[in-house]
């Protein structure tokens, strides 16, 4: 396809896709994962975690557990009251929440860890976990997000005495006058599943304390988050938590569980040995983390031409248990709503809501998945309903090119695209015309083949100003990352992040960047390919999440390294009586502008500032370090009038569109994904094999989220998918062979014009395939408006359909 | 559990004849990774469904998570870390970095290890060849797609230096 397949032997290496530094240690078993590490008197620990949705905890008798043979720790929730605080919250709530790592007093979901063991190997924790007596009072749970508002059965947290956590209205333009002056009101309500990401290497930590303190090896991806947590909920200073993510084994959000890190700490200090805590699958999918499940009332008001003029919104996002990070979601999806369309007017009621789940966070593309979802489904229903093709609805009111950078009513601001291009050169990719006449071949042959079309935004980085907008929380501002560039003696340059790496490249994407910088080739340049908070740059922001890196974290990256390249050039100037303007690096030399020959070594000018320290020019400190943290300059406060709610919420956009063609077996109901079509703009591609691997990887969730996965829960609150055998994820067999096209509008907003890229996949494709099956079963004049689509759904839909004598 | 009788098992691990001594209850992927240290094989769901512990016994993939290690008595075994390394990269190796078939990499040693037995078998495979030889196996990066391409491009690879 487009994607450039040659690599060069010379710069700039930024564009080329070069195969990746990290692939011989990970393809040869040789990559060092959380369980992989290994350490003298090293305990393993499993955790009692509660088979109720909520339950009251009479008592606890862990006298056995403690007393077999090779147990060297048992902790609960009486001991965690005792020993920490609540793990903190990002709401400002007023009152006390017991929070705790464990549960304590009673359990709100099942899976949540009640007690837990370190003991001589995982078999001996799991032999105690059984023997410990856990006297459960059942109470009534809380499982249907509307009913958890209307007619709550109990309360999640007593405490806050209501189960919304968070209800509020955000309204921007004029709402009112659009639907009073709409020619088209379409409305319907849809709803997504909760799913989750299922990286496959489960979350671990190891805790050990010493001297110096508490150090944590995890795969945690939030480092910056979490030091924070845990020194809250520990009660020991910041100086004294090391957290160190060796590899992680596929983030996408979910591995962030500061809980995890205080059980392991306290079962190591009260065992004084090392203690390893690794999840089990199970545990995995009913404990670590899950996107939430949401519902959306929609109204959307266009005028006689189909010009969209304004959204009516009313949203509930299921947190379950999450009170740590509410509002995620709601935010991410509400800040996005316009989606790729000029909407002037959006009026968004959300509520937060507490049931006896697992606590919801942080997913691939967190709630725009959905945004695009409710978006995408309704532009097909209006098209419909005004009485012209979904794709002429969709050029319609698409934001022109030559608008940006264009403020969304909300202020973000669209930096850059042009999505007319993007979705036309799809169409020409699918040969969209041959395909309609194929689908009128099948329709006459009685087959149920559809064509689905979504377009989307991938929004990149997340200002952290957003949480005062939504939470009223004021001590958090802005979106940074800090990077550490050296240049060794020899020439040679590493660097570390801030950033975790969960299988991004960035040990190669990273040297690139650094290589056209120093003028060195990227082999010379080597990326810490974990983070360790006593060695590398961080804040309280740093970690992987919300697709930053190619803006935020670039501009890090480029910063530090222009302090080294600048100083290099200070000194070469100065050993060689030159003027540091006059001077440039590249192929590992120093070189006068234009000259045809080098002036010196790279190396030379390197050793010097390591050992030749009196030949320095007077004032230059020893050494090629550089450390920068970068404010990435989007992002903003929000204005001090109260009314005033617009944010640069994200940075950056990213777009695609996506086709799916697809046929749905009226016999079993299950769906065949024939072809999937993406064309997709992420700016300047740093690496443009490794941004089709993201692309085809993002696509694969979307496709699992709206074919396969369920995180379901019955009417009691029991978790029904507890294992691969029930949680279906795509395989190689599901997965069609993605046809996959590049545009590239670099932004003017990021360094090297790149956005990111991450995410992008999984945000269209649940509405491109719910789009095509619906568009399969129109002979049945089905409507889907509830993921995901299983063959049961799908199957129920065309009887009922035919039942009603639907079918044409 | 610890007061339970250990066993012993000879067993040949990439090559190697070895005598571990293990619990009655130890997977074979346990046996591996924290007796032998061979930390290549992972594993992803310990019910036989990820195929991220694929390992081949007697020249066969199967999962290390649902055999004990005492099955494997006399058994030949080879792990990721038998098909090949940095230095002597295996084909499959090569070609898994050359066509971007991994990203985080913790699927990668059952997915190389799957397919090193598919393609002695078939030694020129179609793309729904290899997809049906992996459909056991779980990604959650890739996709799937530069695997396949991988795994047709190292068949290349191995026919090439064969001529």
């Amino acid at each position: 396809m487009s994607v450039k397949t040659t690599v060069s032997d010379t710069g700039p290496w930024v564009g080329q896709p070069l195969p990746r530094r990290e692939d011989a240690r990970l393809t040869a078993g040789a990559g060092t994962f959380t369980d992989d590490i290994r350490m003298p008197g090293m305990l393993h620990a499993a955790f009692l975690r509660s088979p109720h949705a909520h339950a009251r905890i009479v008592r606890i008798n862990a006298d056995k557990a403690r007393a077999l043979k090779g147990v060297h720790a048992v902790i609960t929730g009486e001991d965690v009251e005792r020993l920490t605080k609540p793990i903190s919250t990002i709401i400002p709530f007023k009152m006390f929440l017991p929070n705790y790592c464990l549960a304590v007093d009673k359990a709100r979901y099942v899976g949540e860890p009640v007690a837990a063991i370190a003991a001589v190997d995982r078999a001996t924790a799991e032999d105690a976990a059984e023997l410990i007596e856990v006297e459960y009072e059942p109470l009534p749970a809380v499982v249907d997000p509307w009913e958890a508002i209307e007619q709550p059965p109990s309360f999640v947290f007593d405490e806050i005495k209501s189960n919304v956590i968070w209800h509020d209205t955000f309204s921007y333009g004029e709402v009112d006058d659009a639907f009073s002056r709409a020619a088209h009101v379409v409305s319907d309500r849809f709803s997504v599943q909760r799913y989750i990401s299922t990286a496959l290497e489960t979350m671990g930590v190891i805790g050990k304390w010493d001297s110096s303190g508490l150090t944590l090896w995890s795969a945690d991806q939030r480092p910056g988050f979490a030091t924070h947590a845990l020194t809250t909920a520990l009660q020991i200073p910041h100086s004294q938590i090391r957290l160190v993510s060796p590899y992680i084994g596929g983030g996408f959000g979910n591995k962030r569980k500061a809980t995890y890190m205080v059980i392991v700490a306290l079962l190591a200090r009260e065992a004084d040995r090392p203690v390893k805590y690794l999840e089990d699958r199970q545990e995995n999918l009913l404990g670590l983390v899950h996107a939430s499940n949401q519902v959306m009332d929609l109204e959307m008001a266009l005028d006689a031409d189909g010009k969209i003029l304004g959204l009516k919104l009313r949203d509930v996002v299921d947190e379950g248990s999450n009170v740590i990070n509410p509002t995620l979601h709601s935010m991410l999806k509400f800040t996005n709503m316009l989606n790729n369309y000029t909407i002037p007017a959006v009026r968004f009621e959300g509520y937060a809501v507490l049931t006896n789940k697992c606590h919801s966070g942080a997913n691939r593309g967190i709630g725009k998945p959905f945004m695009c979802f409710v978006i995408e489904r309704a532009v097909e229903m209006a098209a419909k309903k005004v009485g012209i093709d979904s794709l002429e609805l969709r050029r319609r009111n698409f934001i022109p090119a030559s608008a940006m950078p264009y403020e969304s009513p909300m202020g973000n601001v669209y930096d850059s695209g042009d999505f007319l291009a993007t979705l036309d050169t799809a169409l020409k990719t699918a040969n969209y015309d041959d395909l309609l006449k194929q689908q009128e071949e099948a329709r006459r042959a009685g087959r149920y083949f559809g064509i689905g079309i979504a377009t989307a935004v991938e929004p990149n980085s997340l200002n952290l100003s957003a949480y005062t907008l939504m939470t009223g929380r004021t001590d958090t501002s802005g979106v940074g990352e800090g990077a550490l560039v050296r240049m060794e003696g020899d020439g040679s340059v590493r660097v570390s992040l801030g950033n975790t790496a969960s299988g991004q490249g960035y040990e190669t994407v990273v040297a690139q960047i650094v290589a056209d910088e120093l003028g060195i080739h990227p082999h010379r340049v080597t990326v810490a390919p974990g983070f360790d908070s006593a060695v590398n740059p961080w804040l309280h922001c740093s970690g992987s999440f919300a697709n930053k890196f190619s803006g935020t974290d670039v501009g890090a990256i480029i910063e530090a390294a222009r302090t080294i390249r600048a100083k290099i050039l200070r000194i070469a100037a100065h050993l060689t009586g030159r003027k540091a303007e006059e001077l440039t690096i590249r192929e590992a030399a120093i070189w006068v502008h234009g000259a045809n020959e080098p002036l010196l070594p790279l190396a030379k000018v390197a050793m010097t500032a390591y050992r030749d320290l009196l030949r320095l020019p007077e004032g230059e400190m020893p050494g090629l370090e550089a450390r920068h943290f970068y404010v990435d300059p989007q992002s903003n406060l929000p204005a001090m009038s109260k009314d005033d709610k617009r944010l640069r919420f994200q940075l950056t956009f990213s777009n695609s569109a996506h086709i799916a063609v697809t046929e749905v077996n009226p016999d079993t109901g299950a769906v065949k994904i024939h072809r999937y079509i993406i064309a997709h703009d992420c700016g300047r591609e740093i690496n443009p094999m490794l941004v089709e691997g993201m692309v085809h990887g993002a696509t694969t969730h979307g496709i699992g989220g709206a074919l396969y996965e369920d995180l379901i829960y019955d009417e009691n609150g029991q978790m029904l998918a507890g294992s691969f055998m029930d949680y279906l994820k795509p395989t190689a067999l599901d997965v069609p062979e993605f046809e996959v096209v590049a545009l590239e509008t670099p932004s003017p907003f990021t360094p090297l014009g790149a956005k990111g890229v991450g995410e992008g996949g999984s945000i269209p494709s649940l509405a491109a395939i719910t789009n095509s099956v619906e568009d399969a079963l129109k002979p049945l004049g089905v409507t889907l408006t509830e993921l995901p689509l299983t063959p049961n759904k799908i199957w129920d839909a065309i009887q009922k359909a035919r039942a009603e004598g639907k079918d044409t | 559990m610890s007061e339970l009788k250990q066993h012993d098992v000879s067993l040949t691990v990439n090559g190697k004849a070895e005598t571990i001594s293990v619990a009655p209850r130890a997977s074979l992927a346990d046996a591996l990774r924290d007796t032998l240290g061979l930390t290549g094989t992972h594993i992803g769901c310990e019910h036989g469904v990820c195929g991220a512990c694929t390992v081949l016994l007697d020249g066969k993939p199967v999962r290390s998570c649902l055999l004990f290690a005492v099955q494997a008595e006399g058994a030949v075994i080879t792990t990721i870390e038998g098909i090949g390394d940095a230095q002597s990269p295996h084909p499959l190796q090569r070609a898994f970095n050359e066509c971007h078939g991994l990203h985080c990499g913790f699927c990668t040693p059952g997915m190389i290890v799957t397919l090193s037995a598919f393609l002695k078998e078939h030694p020129q495979p179609t793309s729904d060849d290899v997809r049906e030889a992996i459909s056991g196996n779980l990604c959650m990066c890739t996709g799937y797609q530069n695997i396949v391409r991988s795994a047709l491009r190292a068949a290349e690879l191995i026919e090439g230096a064969k001529s």
